[in-house]
């Protein structure tokens, strides 16, 4: 059992640092390989290196999956799992394209009462996992569901409409402006990790009855990392609705699964108590990487999915192989 | 006992469920209650159950399989490309699509069990490698075979009927007694109740935890399979996508079958009994011409409710 970080006195060895950040580690070792890959198959491909154009690309299609992901890794850092990710990224998509119309103005309002919607989704996932004493699986199972009938029924067909200031100011085509957001995400990760709140999030990670002992709210933060989740879908949804600049009430079921890939490869443990955002936000590059390394490489798309399947399990025995090794040693 | 009494309790509560569904529907729709529709609706939820066969085994010991959807699919397609419609070919047919369920589950069990990767992780994986394969083998099932037909004997089999009864629910009724008999009496069992109840005291007292985790991966890409191969016996032609809605209808009909989501609980009679639940509900709002969007929310709801009237965890 390795101890919670927060737990141990601040400033000590390096090789301890190590251990307990093996998985952030490996993620950020598999992100720059990923990298590699693309530059070597981009740079063969196009004779040139990529440039803007391909780095704003590469970040406006990554930043929806980089929310989701986020989002997930609160939940899984509860030892719980989200599948309602994708319904809740639907119903926000098809919010937003329903109700944005034509200003920005009204867009940004009607953003911040989508963020609203998904911190409720989150929250009944929450009160049915923390006060229905159901396991997170089969609730979310169940509201996945529900909240994909409630964005059929917001958006019955693709459309609506997204205004160009909105999209310019969450995409912008022209330069990787939307890394601000993911700067300002890690940002307040990074404040939330040393709340009470964050500490308690990994105390019941690591051992839920013995945080329950120390006089750890379980009921109260299992809520409060759900209805974070739900709220970071919903902002997922929205930055996918400016990308397509419409609304389409099924593009966001594939988050669910692509966001548990992504926390996985980003070194977040589906054990709890084990893992950071900043490793799902890498966890998401990786898996944006992948795909355009692939496409770049003319692997035909039929065969896609293989191609990540057997990158997904190598990556993690791989990871599991190499962090076993260096905790052993340690 | 008390767990006996649990869980026996479980399952009439599935059984039950499933009965009030029925009754619900003939009210709503008169003639719902009638021979052939409660057959036809039978028959449907039998490919559920089968599918659900599989995953209860995997549920049982605490794991998931993500993996059925192109199982299923690939199995399908196998099936139709290699018999081409023929009944002459229909053996080696269904023995390649079974033997690649399992081949498929050996690989996911083989991943989690020797080299400790998540279930989660594993079977979506598989899934992944499975629907790359499938896709690209068959062009996207533009293949020149890929358009056959199901061979005759699997279609009468998915279609016809015995004394009244149609063949897809003997079978399931065979399958019903062969899994409910393994995992009541035999000693496979009591093995996958041990398991998923606590590993290491199942370790200790000498069940190879490998040996069975793979096993109990491997029936469960069998099963998919075989429901793969009935599903594309009942449509006819194999077609994309055919698998993807038992993902989450297996796990569901698993879960208010009664079985545990941890593991080491409950009973394929109960599981079967919430695979006929899930698909009478969704019958009945076909019946009531519901919208997609009602249906998809209603089975949500009822799947919560029926979790919270029964599925709490009553462990302390």
């Amino acid at each position: 059992m390795q101890p919670d970080a927060a737990a141990l006195p601040r400033g000590s060895r390096l090789g301890h640092a190590i251990g307990q950040n093996i998985g952030l580690i490996l993620a950020g070792a598999i992100l720059a390989l990923a990298v590699a890959g693309f530059l070597l198959v981009y740079s063969i491909e196009q004779h040139r290196l990529p440039g803007n154009f391909e780095l704003t690309s590469t970040v406006n299609n990554a930043i929806p999956l980089v929310f989701a992901a986020v989002g997930q890794s609160f939940v899984v850092l509860t030892r719980g799992i989200d599948l309602s990710v994708g319904g809740v990224v639907d119903l926000a998509n098809a919010l937003a394209a329903v109700t944005m119309g034509k200003s920005l103005g009204g867009a940004l309002l009607w953003s911040a009462v989508i963020l609203a919607v998904g911190a409720a989704c989150g929250l009944v996932n929450g009160l049915l996992v923390a006060f229905g004493r159901l396991q997170p699986i089969v609730v979310t199972l169940a509201t996945l569901s529900i909240y994909q009938g409630l964005a059929i029924r917001v958006l019955p067909a693709p459309g609506g409409a997204i205004p160009p200031a909105y999209t310019n100011l969450l995409v912008n085509p022209n330069a990787p402006w939307a890394l601000v957001y993911i700067g300002l995400l890690v940002l307040a990760w990074a404040g939330f990790r040393r709340s009470r709140t964050g500490v308690d999030l990994y105390a019941i990670g690591n051992d839920e009855a013995s945080a329950r002992a120390l006089g750890v709210n379980v009921l109260r933060t299992k809520i409060i990392a759900y209805m974070l989740d739900g709220a970071l879908a919903a902002a997922a949804g929205l930055f996918l609705a400016a990308s397509a600049t419409a609304g389409d009430a099924t593009t966001g079921n594939s988050y669910t699964l692509t966001s548990i890939v992504a926390v996985v490869l980003g070194g977040v443990s589906l054990f709890g108590g084990r893992g950071s955002a900043a490793g799902a936000i890498a966890g998401a590059f990786i898996t944006t990487l992948i795909v355009n390394i692939l496409f770049f490489s003319h692997v035909n798309p039929l065969y896609q999915s293989f191609y990540e399947g057997v990158f997904l399990i190598v990556a993690v025995v791989l990871g599991g192989a190499i962090g076993g090794a260096i905790r052993r040693r340690r | 006992m008390r767990t006996l009494t649990v869980d026996t309790r479980r399952i009439l509560y599935a059984i039950a469920a499933a009965i009030g569904l029925f009754v619900v529907g003939e009210m709503a729709h008169p003639g719902f209650l009638s021979g052939p529709s409660v057959a036809s609706i039978l028959v449907i939820a039998s490919f559920v159950g089968l599918v659900a066969a599989g995953q209860c085994f995997v549920i049982l010991i605490g794991g998931i399989d993500l993996s059925v959807p192109w199982v299923m699919n690939a199995a399908a397609i196998l099936l139709t490309t290699t018999s081409l419609g023929k009944n002459t070919g229909a053996p080696e047919a269904i023995a390649a699509a079974l033997g690649m369920g399992v081949a498929v589950g050996v690989a996911n069990g083989i991943g989690i069990a020797l080299f400790g990767i998540p279930a989660v992780v594993m079977t979506l994986a598989a899934n992944g490698i499975v629907e790359g394969l499938t896709l690209g083998l068959s062009g996207g099932f533009t293949c020149s075979s890929c358009s056959s037909y199901a061979p005759p004997l699997i279609q009468t089999l998915a279609h016809g009927s015995l004394l009244g009864i149609p063949d897809a629910l003997w079978l399931w009724a065979f399958v019903t007694a062969l899994v409910s008999g393994a995992l009541a009496v035999t000693r496979f069992g009591r093995a996958t109740y041990a398991l998923g109840t606590n590993p290491l005291a199942a370790t200790l007292a000498g069940i190879d935890a490998r040996r069975m985790t793979i096993l109990l991966y491997a029936l469960c890409g069998g099963f998919a399979a075989l429901g793969g191969i009935m599903l594309v016996g009942f449509g006819g032609q194999a077609s994309l996508g055919l698998g993807d809605p038992y993902l989450f209808t297996s796990i569901a009909a698993v879960v208010i079958g009664g079985v545990n989501i941890l593991g080491g609980r409950g009973n394929y009679l109960g599981v079967a009994a919430g695979a006929v639940s899930l698909t009478v509900l969704v019958s009945v709002l076909l019946a009531l011409s519901m919208p997609d969007y009602v249906r998809s929310i209603a089975y949500g709801v009822v799947i919560l409710a029926l979790l919270l009237a029964y599925g709490r965890e009553n462990e302390r």
